[in-house]
């Protein structure tokens, strides 16, 4: 193969996609086109910029969204339906990756439009499936560090949410709401919100601690690394650090993760500067 | 306080009580309470509607006072949110189209479907909660604490919620078209001067246009045409109406069944009987295979 059927075959591969962009707005030809979209989203660089600035793209995925919410109670939400809203949520997390067109979807308040689907209770595969997916959606927004996206957030009820599947999701849904609740807990200003009543920061812990002991039996260092993290950023706040001292779960104090620990020198090392940040005055 | 005291979820009513900047003042007195008797069925199971004609009035008070309790903060978000969002979208949109017509059309559809729908996502849960425990008070203060009177205040909740609930969607509707004219004024003005200078330019949104290249390097089968959206563009927008169409056929209905009413009072001594509102159906179907895949992946982009 030379450059020159290289070069034709991105640009058919371009031109598939632009068709397909343009299938989006037949609602014969919708759902295979999401499908398809969803599925090249990784291979084409630009699709974030081109989806939010094509005419009527992201209207069209809200309509999808908002149109599965007389599914979510009483709880109907069938595989196919559920599939069907992941892929265009696949899409809206393909423009919350990209730098340029993040700030546009936050500006425009579509996370919120999410937030129902982080409510629902079901334990059906679809409803595990639109959970996990639209927190994919948010943790792609906190992914890069950004205090305007934390700020947003703040704003909103993401937290609670974020700790309710931490309380009840699989471990896949509860691990994105970990890592979400980590990012915020990582900007300053997210820190200083959480530690700023004992109610947040009494919510937080409570959550956590559960995890720490569910994880004694489980044993699952993807989890476990992420509750290091956030015990570790939580002490470096004065009076969270204080409250800590005697509300640090003992498992973290003993033995207990010492086996899965030897595998993760990282997360052992955070581990260790938790207590050590413990041990002052 | 948005993580609430005691269970850590808890006090977490999708977002009514949370400690939000989109919330409105809870307080606030736009909203007109329509009367929600047309509204209202009462389950010929539940005996006491017949024995005791008066506990038909009790029911439209207590369910009135849950409304009550609900419908504002509800309607106050709904609408800041689906405001937000019409107003940046169709802006986009709507940006080499110079109807001004076209464009309200299209925000009005958009903003009222975005409302409606998050005020009743938003709504239902709280307002089931709400309408048991006014149920219930109206039921006890009146000397009924039997399971009976439970088992009255259950159907009657099962038979109402979503008559009541559409109630709290029409208000979030209304609410949300004058807004969004309110937000899109200047958007709207500039189009109808645009016309007046006569200019023989096409139109284009110079504070849309001037802040990014984007809209003008996309490709070429994607990007916005100077003269203005095509009907196929337009249908996009022209379809946030149809489940706005369903809200508008049980209110329209509900409201027949009253004029009916009205004009047999005889017929129907208490509120009569309304009609049930069917659920949504849906078929069956799997696929998961894929869908798993696709779960994992996304979770591999959070393995650090």
């Amino acid at each position: 193969i030379n450059s020159d059927q290289l070069a034709q075959r991105s640009l058919q591969a371009e031109e598939r996609i632009y068709a397909l962009i343009l299938d989006l707005m037949n609602p014969n030809l919708r759902e295979q086109a999401l499908l398809e979209l969803s599925k090249k989203r990784e291979m084409y660089d630009d699709l974030a910029i081109i989806l939010w600035h094509s005419y009527g793209v992201v209207s069209i995925l809200l309509q999808e969204i908002i149109s599965v919410y007389p599914l979510l109670s009483p709880p109907a939400l069938t595989a196919v339906a559920s599939n069907r809203v992941c892929n265009a949520l696949a899409l809206l997390q393909c423009i919350a990756s990209h730098s340029a067109t993040r700030p546009l979807l936050l500006n425009a308040h579509i996370p919120l439009f999410l937030y129902p689907f982080l409510n629902t209770t079901s334990k059906t595969r679809a409803f595990e499936y639109l959970r996990l997916t639209s927190l994919g959606v948010i943790g792609a927004f906190v992914k890069n560090d950004n205090s305007e996206v934390i700020n947003f957030l703040l704003s909103t009820e993401i937290i609670p949410l974020c700790l309710r599947t931490m309380e009840n999701g699989s471990e896949l849904s509860r691990t994105v709401a970990i890592f979400i609740v980590q990012k915020i807990l990582m900007d300053d200003a997210g820190l200083v919100y959480i530690c700023q009543t004992y109610e947040r920061f009494y919510a937080v812990t409570t959550v956590l601690n559960d995890m720490v002991s569910q994880l004694a039996e489980t044993q699952s260092i993807r989890l476990l690394k992420h509750v290091i993290r956030c015990y570790l950023r939580l002490s470096e706040n004065p009076r969270a650090r204080e409250a800590l001292r005697q509300c640090l779960p003992d498992e973290l104090r003993d033995a207990t993760f010492a086996g899965i620990l030897r595998d993760d020198i990282t997360s052992q090392r955070y581990l260790n500067q938790l207590l050590i940040n413990l041990l002052g005055n | 306080d948005a993580l609430g005291r005691g269970s850590a979820a808890g006090g977490l009513n999708q977002g009514i009580n949370a400690d939000s900047g989109l919330n409105g003042n809870p307080d606030d007195l736009s909203i007109v309470l329509p009367n929600l008797a047309p509204y209202l069925t009462f389950n010929p199971q539940v005996i006491l509607y017949t024995t005791q004609p008066a506990s038909k009035r009790w029911v439209l008070q207590a369910v009135t006072a849950a409304v009550r309790e609900i419908i504002g903060p509800v309607v106050d978000r709904s609408v800041q949110i689906a405001l937000i969002s019409t107003r940046e979208l169709i802006t986009k949109d709507f940006a080499m189209e110079a109807d001004e017509n076209k464009m309200r059309k299209a925000a009005h559809l958009m903003v009222q479907n975005l409302a409606s729908n998050l005020a009743m996502v938003t709504c239902k849960e709280p307002l089931r909660i709400s309408m048991t425990a006014s149920l219930r008070n109206i039921f006890v203060a009146n000397g009924f604490t039997d399971a009976i009177s439970e088992q009255a205040i259950l159907l009657t909740v099962a038979d109402n919620l979503d008559l009541v609930c559409t109630v709290i969607e029409k208000a979030a509707m209304e609410k949300a078209v004058s807004e969004i004219d309110e937000a899109l004024l200047a958007a709207y003005a500039t189009r109808v001067k645009h016309r007046e200078q006569r200019i023989n330019q096409p139109y284009f949104d110079v504070n849309v246009l001037s802040v990014s290249q984007y809209p003008l390097t996309l490709p070429e089968p994607l990007r916005l045409k100077p003269n203005g959206l095509q009907q196929p563009q337009m249908r996009v927008y022209e379809d946030f109406g149809h489940i706005n169409r369903a809200i508008n056929n049980q209110i329209a209905s509900a409201e027949s069944d009253r004029q009916v009413r009205n004009m047999r009072p005889e017929a129907n001594p208490g509120y009569g009987y309304g009609h049930n509102v069917t659920g949504t159906t849906t078929t069956q179907g799997s696929g998961f295979d894929t869908a798993q895949v696709s779960a994992h992946q996304i979770l591999e982009k959070f393995a650090q």
